[in-house]
This record gives structure tokens, sequence and C-alpha cells, in this order.
């Protein structure tokens, strides 16, 4: 008690004491993660209670007591002068015109905004406009190239079919190609000899080309 | 069973409320039970068990007649949160009587309704009056806020015109041991 009557005498400030040496600023002691046990050391130790002396206890529970009974009334107090919740039964006519004043206030401010805001929408609008036309105009550019290329292919198609349909046996020609299918039988039928010649035809007709085939190589 | 405390001290001196009343005949009721917590005062505080219910927990509901320093509750009370605290005390039945004796009421303790304001604050406040142009030359003094519950049970405010018969002032007021401030002046 003593000491902290003194250090109110001594309570002096002066320069240095205000300034913060900010290299060595603190601002939380961290220790350790707060899931983490308690120390293996600590684990069976009983910290004994400090023992405040009963005079000292006493003396000390009357100022606090009358501290926090000044704080209660103090605040209450000024809670009360100021707090505009309880003001406002003093004069409803007042409180009414600086609510309506503070509301037009409020109206003019939201109008300013709004025409700010309309202007920028405006402009972001016509932007995003703008961008959507090129989308739109790239893809059907796009679009009309790819159809380009189908229809391309698609005719090569039909150029190639042309073609090829030149040799196609028709009701004309019928009687021609049955004429020259019986004339030119062939036979695809064939043995292998053993050194590997292929021997066509399903009789065995020496007047036949042989031709040679590795048999081997096949394997 | 034999409680080891370990870690920080406590306060709680006794046994649970299940371990007294689950030993007891008709699960105790009739008997008187105290808390050790509050022995400190010399007025008593003790429970009569009224009923008793059990939980599906660790805990043991029952219903006491409580009287808390000297004064019985108007109604009696539930025990559920607090049962399982290991700081219950059954009183034999031979000291019932001898224990919630009641002791002499002492006088009620009056307390002042106002006090002035802190010395910086008087002198705003005046000036803002002078402003409004009210004259006056001493400020109304300031209401004091009590503890709702303490100012029904331990004290009384002062009325109009009653004398208080406890100090309380802004400041430091008088110290309750002089000793500490030998020396010093205040």
């Amino acid at each position: 008690m003593l000491r902290l009557v003194n250090n109110f005498r001594n309570l002096t400030i002066t320069k240095e004491s205000l300034s913060i040496n900010y290299t060595n600023y603190q601002p939380v002691r961290w220790r350790k993660p707060i899931w983490l046990p308690v120390a293996k050391t600590k684990i069976f130790k009983v910290p004994p209670r400090t023992v405040i002396p009963e005079e000292e206890k006493v003396e000390l529970m009357r100022l606090y007591n009358s501290y926090r009974t000044q704080i209660k009334s103090l605040r209450r107090y000024l809670t009360y002068k100021y707090c505009t919740k309880f003001l406002a039964s003093e004069d409803p006519e007042e409180q009414k015109k600086i609510f309506e004043e503070d509301f037009a206030r409020c109206i003019e401010i939201n109008k300013k905004w709004n025409e700010e805001q309309n202007v920028l929408r405006e402009k972001r609008v016509a932007e995003e406009l703008e961008v959507n036309l090129d989308f739109a105009r790239n893809r059907i550019e796009l679009e009309l190239i790819k159809q380009e290329e189908k229809l391309q292919k698609v005719e090569e198609i039909v150029r190639r079919e042309k073609e090829q349909g030149k040799s196609f046996i028709t009701s004309e020609n019928i009687d021609e190609a049955i004429e020259y299918a019986l004339h030119n039988s062939v036979d695809y039928n064939f043995a292998i000899d053993l050194n590997g010649e292929k021997i066509f035809g399903r009789e065995n007709n020496t007047q036949e080309v042989k031709q040679k085939v590795s048999v081997l190589a096949n394997i | 069973m034999p409680y080891k405390y370990i870690g920080r001290t406590t306060s709680f001196k006794g046994k649970t409320l299940w371990e007294i009343v689950g030993n007891l005949k008709n699960f105790g009721v009739g008997r008187i039970v105290v808390r050790s917590v509050f022995e400190r005062y010399p007025e008593p505080s003790y429970m009569k068990i009224l009923k008793v219910e059990t939980l599906p927990t660790p805990e043991v509901v029952s219903v006491d007649k409580k009287t808390f320093r000297g004064k019985p509750f108007p109604r009696p009370i539930v025990i559920e949160s607090s049962s399982y605290k290991t700081d219950y005390r059954l009183i034999p039945k031979v000291e019932e009587e001898k224990y919630c004796k009641r002791i002499e009421e002492k006088d009620v303790r009056i307390f002042p309704r106002t006090f002035e304001f802190p010395p910086i604050m008087k002198e705003l406040i005046l000036r803002e009056m002078k402003e409004k142009g009210e004259k006056l030359t001493e400020v109304p003094p300031l209401e004091i806020v009590y503890s709702k519950c303490s100012k029904k049970t331990k004290y009384r405010i002062a009325k109009d015109g009653e004398e208080p018969n406890v100090e309380i002032v802004m400041g430091f007021g008088t110290p309750v041991s002089p000793s500490l401030y030998e020396g010093i002046k205040l």
C-alpha cells in the first residue's frame, strides 16, 4: 500500500517514459500454444496461495469497492445526460425537427451518390455491351468458317464418289460384266510346297505361274 | 474416496452432494448440509434437504430450503449445477440445532443516497450551467448507484432527511487500516 502511494507521488511524466523503443516492442508475450499440455515439470506443482495481510486485504477491498461505486455512478450520470435514448423524451418537437433535417441531409447525399453511380453504371453497361457484341461477331465469323469447311469436306466426298461411280455396274453394262466375269474366273485357292512356293488353283494346274512366297519370313 | 488435488489450490473443502446424500437413509431428506465457502460469514448459511433426485450424469438434483447469512430464502431452491462441487459438509443431527441458531441481527447499515461530483467534473458542470444562463453556485449531488441485489439484503439506502451511518464519499475516503499510511500525508 505504501509502495502504491509512493508510486503515485513519484508519477512524473518525462519524455523518455512516453517514447516506446519499437525495436524491442512486444505487445503480446507469446509463450506456447494453448493446446499444448502442462509442462512435465509443472504437472504436480502446487503453487502456494498468495497471502495478503488482513488489514491490507480489508483496505484494498474498501478501495476497490469505493472505486467501482464511484465509476458506476458517474457512468450512469453521463449515460443519462448524453445518451440520445434518454434525450428523446425531453422535447419531441425539437427531436422531430432534428431528425427531419438529418433525414433530408441524408437523402441529399444519397441522391448525389445515386447520380454518380448512374454515370458509372451507364458507362459500364455500354462497355459490357460492346464486349458482348464483339464476342458475338467473332462467334458468327468462326461459325461461317466452320460451315465452309464442312461444305468443302462434303463436296470432296461427293466428287470422289462420282469418280468411283464410273466403274459401277449398271443395267446398261451388266451383260458385258457378266460375260467378263464368266470368262475371267479367278481362283484364290492355293497350296504351299516345302520351298514356300504358292501353287494357285484348286486343281493342280502346272501351267499356272508359280509365285514364290517366303512362308518362313511370315512366321 | 479421498481427493488428492493437483495443480492450482482450491477453496473447496468437503465432498460432493451425492457422496453425502447417497449414503444417507432416505437420501438425507430433512438433514442439513452446508457449503464450506459460505462458512466464512459469521451468520449461519445452510440448506435443509427436502427432496433428492438422481440424474444420468454423475450429478444430483436436490430441492433445498436455503438460508444464507442467517436469512431464509422465501422459496425452496433446486441445486443441480453446483451439486458436483466437492464443497459440501453434512451437519450431524446433534449439532443441527446449535448450528442453525440465529444470531442477533446487527443494526441496519444505512448508506447515503448521494455524494459529490469529482472536482474537475464539478467545475465543468458549473461552467455548462453558466453558459446555459442558470445561476447556481452549488452543483446538485450525484446519485450513487448500488448493486440491485445487495441493496435488498445487506443494507438500506437513506431516505430523505435520514442520516446515513456508513460513510461513502467521492475520492479516497477514510482508510480502514490507518497503520498502512503511517507517515504519509493523505
